[in-house]
């Protein structure tokens, strides 16, 4: 096991495409990383100059006390996980498993042995003699983890390995892989375009946009405090409502409702309000706001209101995957979680109370948070 | 009319045209157990075959020495055609380089050129070889084997390029960091991988320098004659041995048939099934 670091890591392509830039992260041993970002933030191929499979343009990546950056893929003794899985389909699954340790010369004896405990510990120890194309999506997904973590290698790289399987069983191999984490304590990368994904898995969450990293904390801080209006936007589950307002003296406007928060900035903000820190108020009053109900979604624990946004809303351009526009307005989205007893028809107005703690602003300009 | 009549007559006219197309086998099989005499007279006798014919057409002509050069001109030339072209395609499929591309094109290129043309400078240039240096061509096994690479290795080059860019680069990706490097994961990985292409490439070659005859009547004489010149060999100005050549033909026909028979699985579907998400 080892700690990973990118210093100043860049990858410019032939075309001239800043695929990564300026990558400072710093993974201590034994933690779970995620990379996460949308499609085209770089997060993929600064997984991939880790393992060797990609040249670095400049900067420094090391594993442990070792700088790999010119180092060849087979001596970074790391094991990666592919998002196709990559199993070799022309050996059986034991043969795809002890591969990398009969190149490394280790004898038959062993290679069965390791093989064998780690198939037992996957539940895959009946499939061995089994060729990859006769496994389902699942069990080719644990062979894959199978061959990576038969090895013991200093860190595992994992490249979305989780998004070729179906719902229900992406649910299952997300705690499962947390798990096998938390048994080896091996230092662990792992690239998801999903922030549920990013949020349930990892010690800490690395947030990448073209090519930047946004932000690294831990999956609850990120949360609680994101340090832009992307990482805002990107993190959580409906994602924050993020309104276009007015800070003064008396507070922040939202077109024509005030919600007292104070700051010192002055003029345009940007709002954040995650759809958890509105609840039901019984009537009109300071911090409630007024909104009309276009759709209720019952989702057997909560609610999830869609309500006409008071005033226009900010979506970045990456939520709505057209990267080439930054702000994006649309004055109808608004979102609320509340609870299941809370009924509302399409077309009513509904009262919710702001829970001010938990408001966020930004600056419409730099559109990074202004502290409170 | 119903559909199921429509199906069922389409069912016959495919039955009727493989019928068409293998009744000259058919022909040929039958006529190879008959004498010359029947042959000549058109009288047919199926309830009686014979096999004399091919018993002595091993005598009549030297039939035993073409099929060994017909075998081991034509492996050696798959062989080597397909090799060769195993790493170019590979290469041509997987590395950036400057020039790739025309010489992609230049590769099929090639077979927009009708291949007789070169007949007369290759020719040309056995016999040169043979005239100012030591370096035996002309009528040579290594003479044969030489050309008939040079033949099929552009069109094998475009048949295996196909075959690479269809193995996922994950594959080798995932063995470089399993430990190969390049040339590993390529000899370990990604060749077997493409081992149905590989068996597809060395038939198409094997069959096609099979039946060559223009370039073998050229640049043989007598020591690296193949197939197609000793089927000719039955022919004489003053015999008639037509059960024999039929005879002939089918032995010839066998290694054919073997060949394409015990590789059609492989032919037919590749084994790449199941190694990413299919």
């Amino acid at each position: 096991m080892a700690s990973i670091a990118f210093e100043g890591v860049s990858k410019v392509f032939d075309d001239g495409t800043r695929a990564v830039d300026e990558l400072d992260l710093q993974i201590p041993d034994g933690e779970f990383t995620i990379l996460v970002g949308p499609s085209g933030s770089g997060k993929s191929t600064a997984l991939r100059m880790l393992a060797g499979l990609e040249e670095t343009t400049s900067g420094e990546i090391s594993i442990g006390s070792r700088v790999v950056t010119d180092v060849a893929p087979k001596d970074r003794d790391i094991a990666m996980v592919f998002q196709s899985y990559a199993l070799y389909p022309h050996m059986s699954v034991a043969e795809n498993m002890g591969f990398a340790l009969k190149l490394q010369k280790v004898p038959k004896d062993d290679v069965r042995a390791r093989v064998a405990s780690a198939a037992s510990r996957l539940g895959i120890g009946e499939l061995l003699e089994r060729r990859p194309k006769a496994l389902s999506g699942g069990q080719r997904q644990r062979v894959a983890l199978g061959r990576a973590i038969v090895r013991s290698p200093e860190a595992f790289l994992m490249d979305e390995p989780l998004s070729n399987l179906d719902a229900k069983l992406r649910v299952e191999m997300r705690a499962y892989i947390a798990r096998l984490h938390q048994e080896l304590g091996t230092t662990t990368l792992y690239v998801t375009h999903d922030q549920t994904e990013a949020m349930t898995m990892g010690d800490r969450v690395a947030v990448m946009r073209d090519g930047r990293l946004e932000q690294v904390d831990t999956p609850q801080a990120l949360y609680e405090r994101p340090a832009n209006v992307f990482v805002a936007g990107f993190i959580g589950s409906p994602a924050m409502n993020l309104l276009r307002g007015v800070a003064s003296e008396a507070g922040v406007m939202l077109g024509t409702q005030r919600l007292a928060v104070r700051t010192p900035h002055r003029g345009e903000v940007i709002v954040g309000i995650r759809p958890e820190a509105l609840e039901p108020a019984g009537e009109d009053g300071p911090d409630v706001l007024s909104l009309r109900v276009v759709l209720s979604e019952m989702l057997g624990s909560d609610v999830l209101l869609h309500l006409e946004a008071p005033t226009s809303s900010v979506l970045t351009g990456d939520m709505l995957d057209t990267p080439d526009e930054e702000l994006v307005d649309d004055t109808t989205r608004f979102v609320a979680r509340v609870p299941p007893s809370f009924r509302a028809d399409p077309g009513v107005h509904v009262h919710l109370r702001v829970d001010l703690d938990r408001v966020h602003l930004f600056d419409p300009e730099t559109e990074r948070v202004i502290p409170r | 009319m119903s559909a199921r009549l429509v199906n069922r007559g389409l069912d016959a006219l495919t039955w009727l045209v493989l019928a068409l197309m293998l009744s000259p086998i058919l022909w040929l099989v039958l006529s190879s157990l008959q004498t010359d005499g029947q042959l000549s007279r058109g009288a047919y006798d199926l309830l009686s075959p014979t096999f004399d014919a091919f018993t002595r057409m091993w005598q009549s002509v030297d039939f035993e020495r073409y099929l060994l050069n017909s075998l081991i001109i034509c492996t050696a030339a798959a062989l080597c055609a397909t090799a060769f072209a195993a790493c170019a395609g590979y290469a041509l499929a997987r590395f950036q380089f400057r020039g790739g591309k025309a010489l992609s094109l230049g590769v099929v290129g090639t077979q927009l050129i009708p291949g007789s043309l070169f007949l007369l400078p290759v020719f040309m240039g056995f016999v040169w070889l043979k005239q100012n240096t030591p370096i035996a061509l002309f009528d040579t096994h290594l003479g044969m084997v030489l050309v008939y690479t040079a033949f099929f290795t552009p069109v094998a080059i475009y048949f295996m390029r196909y075959f690479f860019i269809a193995i996922p680069r994950d594959l080798e990706e995932a063995a470089m960091v399993d430990g190969c490097n390049r040339f590993g994961a390529f000899v370990k990985i990604v060749l077997p991988a493409a081992a149905p292409g590989l068996v597809a490439t060395f038939v198409y070659a094997f069959l096609f320098a099979w039946d060559e005859l223009l370039f073998v009547a050229a640049l043989t004489q007598e020591n690296a004659e193949t197939i197609p010149i000793g089927i000719r060999n039955f022919i004489g100005n003053y015999q008639e041995r037509t059960a024999q050549l039929m005879a002939a033909g089918v032995v010839s026909t066998l290694p054919v048939l073997i060949a394409f028979f015990a590789t059609q699985r492989w032919l037919v579907k590749g084994i790449t099934a199941g190694a990413v998400k299919g």
